[in-house]
């Protein structure tokens, strides 16, 4: 199960992977927007241009990029076919059984397929260019606005962090009861659903007492030595934002307000 | 319940939030384990009911967005509507443990739970009928997706939380509520 966790965040020096986590993360909203605005020829070609030389800009390997494109190459097709095939039953271009495809009907399966492709692109290059730590740290910043509303940011992010260190120890954990219960005879792989509902239970209850059994030492402990909520908790100085992190910014918004002047 | 400390209250969310990622790659090897056994359900109806609102709405939120950035499930074009569904299981979950008081726990934890698990669906639907997918979404493909796919996983939601809960009472790393 690591392996599927090893795949996500690569250890590199690209450009990307120097910027800072708060500006990757609003940059990636930007991006958003401009993929979802998206409506005419030249509004993709620029959307297009943009994904890809993020990716080249990121010197990731094209199939790690590509990876979870190709995982769901089911759904798209599927997406596609179900809008060509149904999005406009008044003017097709031919018609058998409840099948209507129409040229608005691919055109509208072709831009959704194509705004999940990118979106999809764009927030796999986050998370392989940005260290989960890294990601909550921005987070925290991001959300420092909520305290207005009361929210307490500095617990959300402890407690976020927290939940990021639990990850691999609950991991190793789980795959020890899931190979104990295997050799009690408990049939995960079954092709039979009631089996394979049912083979859930061994698994479910052993994992939350021995997580809870964690939580509660690790909250003695931080008892203990005086922790009572992060808002008293002192924090490393946060390195302010380089030129090249403003660059990215204005690059990313200069790329919206093109998409918006094309729209009008 | 009776009152547990600010800082367990948070690890208990923590460690919910990582069995938010781990479960699921847990039943990975289970064919359509996501959608039929719902597992990243599992621990936010846990967290709303043993430590209330506030951080139900937290695990809700925070799960479904971790599971994406260290395993890229759900996608990322589903992310939101899943964030929803299970920030309102959680919050849900939580304020119907704070409101009703039956003296019988197995009593509150299944109102809290159906309550939450009916209210969940129908924001998730609203949600998908008004923002992700206006005018594709009608109500079959709500009872549909909601409901007919995702009856195992409901049926393991009934039954699982409560014996996780009285597991965890008897084991004493949560206190009785009455």
């Amino acid at each position: 199960m690591n392996k599927l966790l090893a795949g996500r965040y690569l250890v590199g020096n690209s450009l990307l992977h120097r910027l800072d986590g708060r500006v990757k993360i609003i940059c990636l909203l930007i991006l958003i927007a401009l993929v979802i605005g998206s409506r005419s020829v030249s509004s993709y070609a620029i959307s297009v241009s943009a994904v890809c030389m993020i990716v080249l800009l990121s010197k990731l390997p094209p199939a790690y990029v590509l990876g979870p494109v190709g995982r769901l190459w089911l759904f798209f097709i599927t997406i596609f076919l179900m809008n060509a095939l149904f999005f406009d039953t008044l003017n097709p271009l031919y018609s058998w059984w409840i099948f209507h495809p129409s040229v608005a009907g691919i055109k509208q399966g072709f831009s959704v397929v194509v705004h999940v492709v990118l979106v999809l692109i764009l927030s796999s290059v986050l998370t392989m260019t940005t260290s989960p730590t890294e990601v909550t740290t921005a987070l925290e910043s991001l959300i420092k606005p909520l305290k207005l509303i009361g929210v307490p940011t500095e617990d959300v992010a402890m407690i976020i962090s927290i939940a990021i260190q639990f990850i691999p120890t609950l991991l190793e954990e789980t795959e020890a009861i899931k190979m104990a219960q295997i050799a009690r005879g408990a049939r995960f792989e079954s092709k039979k659903l009631k089996e394979r509902a049912f083979s859930v239970f061994p698994l479910v209850i052993p994992i939350f007492l021995s997580a809870f059994k964690r939580a509660d030492e690790l909250s003695l402990a931080m008892e203990a030595r005086g922790y009572r909520n992060a808002k008293k908790r002192t924090k490393r100085k946060k390195e302010p934002l380089s030129s090249k992190d403003y660059i990215a910014l204005c690059i990313c918004v200069a790329l919206c307000l093109v998409q918006f002047l094309l729209l009008r | 319940m009776k009152k547990m400390s600010y800082v367990k209250l948070s690890i208990i969310t923590a460690v919910s939030i990582a069995l938010c990622v781990v479960l699921p790659m847990a039943f990975h090897s289970i064919p359509n384990a996501g959608s039929i056994i719902l597992p990243m359900h599992i621990p936010v109806l846990l967290c709303g009911l043993i430590c209330g609102p506030f951080f139900g709405l937290l695990a809700g939120l925070a799960g479904p967005l971790l599971s994406n950035l260290f395993t890229g499930m759900p996608p990322a074009a589903f992310l939101p509507q899943m964030m929803i569904e299970l920030a309102v299981y959680g919050l849900i979950c939580g304020l119907m443990m704070k409101m009703i008081r039956t003296k019988k726990v197995f009593v509150d934890l299944y109102i809290s739970l159906i309550v939450s698990i009916i209210i969940g669906r129908v924001v998730a639907g609203i949600a998908k009928a008004l923002i992700f997918a206006p005018g594709n979404f009608t109500m079959a493909v709500w009872t549909t997706s909601y409901f007919v796919t995702g009856w195992p996983g409901i049926v393991i939601q009934l039954v699982l939380i409560p014996a996780v809960v009285f597991a965890l009472m008897k084991a004493k790393l949560i206190p009785e509520r009455y």
